[in-house]
């Protein structure tokens, strides 16, 4: 028996899918054709032999019809799952980030032209607090500063936004590093479902591909992090034991996917340890 | 193919993706699109009216629908949600154009939606390329043609483009194709090599 979409076809006997296209579906998601051996694609003519359609054309808008849903239903789906809004929430945080400095950047060298007698240094002024002084000019930079100042009011409220997210998308990474570092290197994978399927070695270097190439071409040496050296317990280790805790962490981490990804609630039992081994890494020498 | 002074086009509605348009033809350019900058290269093709092709990796549809005005049937399968989300509505207005989400990785899932092709045309960024166009074969009538656009930098980074090419034709030979013409896609996409063969 040869099975189609439309329905089966067995030494001539045509027997058509039942349903409406739901059902037709669901019957398809079913279908695994066997095409090593012996395979038959799908014939129109024998579809319209059998008296499943007029001709070609119905076949086919029938066709599009069902495979067009399909795909609808599969994409809703796909972005259903949590992590595809999360994706999108860090891109625009990292966004508005970079954005924010170049502005503030063009806005200074602006300000420095009307207030000639001006210098920063010595003066130990965050960008956050220049942009405070230049709201007050007059004219079109004043009013482009509270904007600058605005849009870093939102960047906060969406950190908060994708912590908050990256907590009940992924608890058990978002536990061990915290939800900015999971929710990059959630993002820098491509989904939740990527990165449980990743090898620690991997998430060890996710970020730092520019340098993990570059070593595999031309031998440079490999990179001992990516995203996860914005984790403290990374960047506050001691150098001689950086690799080391970055690979304790990547480790962890690749545990923790799984556990976020298969079973989706925190373990503390499992945090727990974890936290212990890489204090322990962290400590030797 | 259709040139109009030597511009390669296609003729169906416009404003897919904001091409120009020359003489009320889509224009199908070599820097956004592989198969004219194979044919621009040399490559033995043609897209003729009676044809059935199985296309994978169709991403937002950009090139499937220059395709789609030549051949009589499309076969689209694409894998990522954003990008199908485009080519969905590529294919809602041309009628030859069957969209399919899919895995090309996978042809047992799709193959109850897909009939006998003359041609198949494989764009797709894996490490595997040669093997995922020899699961796809049983799709291809005997004589049809098979279409490789190699990324080689998704197979190997570390390897030379040449090195990969060289591999990749070897697993063809292999699996029974003959290749007809291989080319790179100079200076068009950079580390492309489009090879064409015939079952």
């Amino acid at each position: 028996m040869r099975s189609y979409w439309f329905g089966d076809i067995d030494n001539g006997v045509c027997t058509p899918a039942q349903g409406d296209e739901d059902r037709v579906l669901e019957r398809c998601d079913t279908i695994r054709v066997k095409v090593d051996t012996g395979f038959v694609p799908v014939s129109v003519d024998e579809a319209c032999d059998c008296g499943f359609f007029a001709d070609r054309e119905e076949y086919l808008a029938r066709l599009r019809s069902v495979t067009i849903r399909d795909a609808r239903r599969k994409i809703v789906a796909a972005f259903s799952e949590g992590d595809a809004e999360l994706i999108q929430m860090v891109r625009m945080l990292d966004e508005i980030d970079e954005v924010v400095n170049l502005l503030t950047e063009k806005a200074v060298e602006w300000y420095l032209v009307r207030n000639p007698g001006f210098s920063r240094k010595y003066k130990s002024m965050s960008a956050k607090r220049m942009v405070g002084v230049m709201k007050k000019e007059r004219g079109p930079l004043g009013r482009i500063c509270a904007e600058i100042d605005g849009l870093s009011d939102q960047r906060s409220s969406l950190m908060q936004d994708v912590s908050k997210r990256t907590d009940a998308v992924m608890p058990n990474c978002s536990a061990l590093v915290g939800g900015l570092v999971a929710a990059r290197l959630m993002e820098r994978a491509g989904g939740l479902s990527v990165l449980a399927g990743l090898p620690a070695s991997t998430i060890q270097v996710l970020g730092a591909e520019g340098a993990l190439f570059s070593h595999l071409r031309s031998g440079s040496p490999p990179p001992k992090h990516g995203i996860i050296f914005q984790h403290r317990r990374v960047h506050n280790a001691p150098r001689n034991v950086r690799g080391k805790v970055s690979r304790a962490v990547a480790g962890k981490l690749a545990i923790a996917a799984k556990i976020d990804y298969y079973r989706g609630e925190l373990d503390p039992a499992f945090i727990e340890r974890a936290q212990d081994r890489i204090d322990v890494v962290g400590e030797k020498e | 193919m259709k040139l109009i002074r030597g511009t390669i086009v296609s003729v169906g509605e416009g404003g897919v993706y904001g091409e120009r348009m020359l003489n009320g033809c889509r224009v199908w350019d070599p820097h956004r699109s592989k198969l004219p900058a194979a044919i621009i290269n040399g490559a033995p093709l043609d897209l003729t009216a009676d044809m059935r092709v199985l296309y994978l990796g169709a991403a937002n549809g950009t090139t499937v629908s220059h395709v789609a005005d030549y051949v009589e049937t499309v076969y689209a399968v694409e894998f990522a949600p954003r990008p199908m989300q485009d080519l969905i509505e590529v294919a809602r207005r041309r009628p030859n154009l069957v969209p399919i989400m899919g895995d090309a990785n996978r042809p047992e899932v799709y193959g109850c939606f897909v009939e006998q092709v003359d041609m198949i045309y494989q764009d797709v960024a894996q490490p595997n390329q040669a093997d995922i166009l020899r699961k796809n074969l049983p799709f291809l009538k005997d004589g049809g043609i098979a279409v490789l656009m190699l990324k080689a930098r998704s197979v190997d980074v570390r390897k030379k483009s040449e090195e990969v090419a060289e591999e990749t034709c070897t697993a063809l030979r292999e699996m029974g194709l003959t290749i007809v013409w291989s080319g790179t896609l100079d200076p068009f996409h950079r580390d492309h090599t489009c090879m064409i063969c015939t079952k």
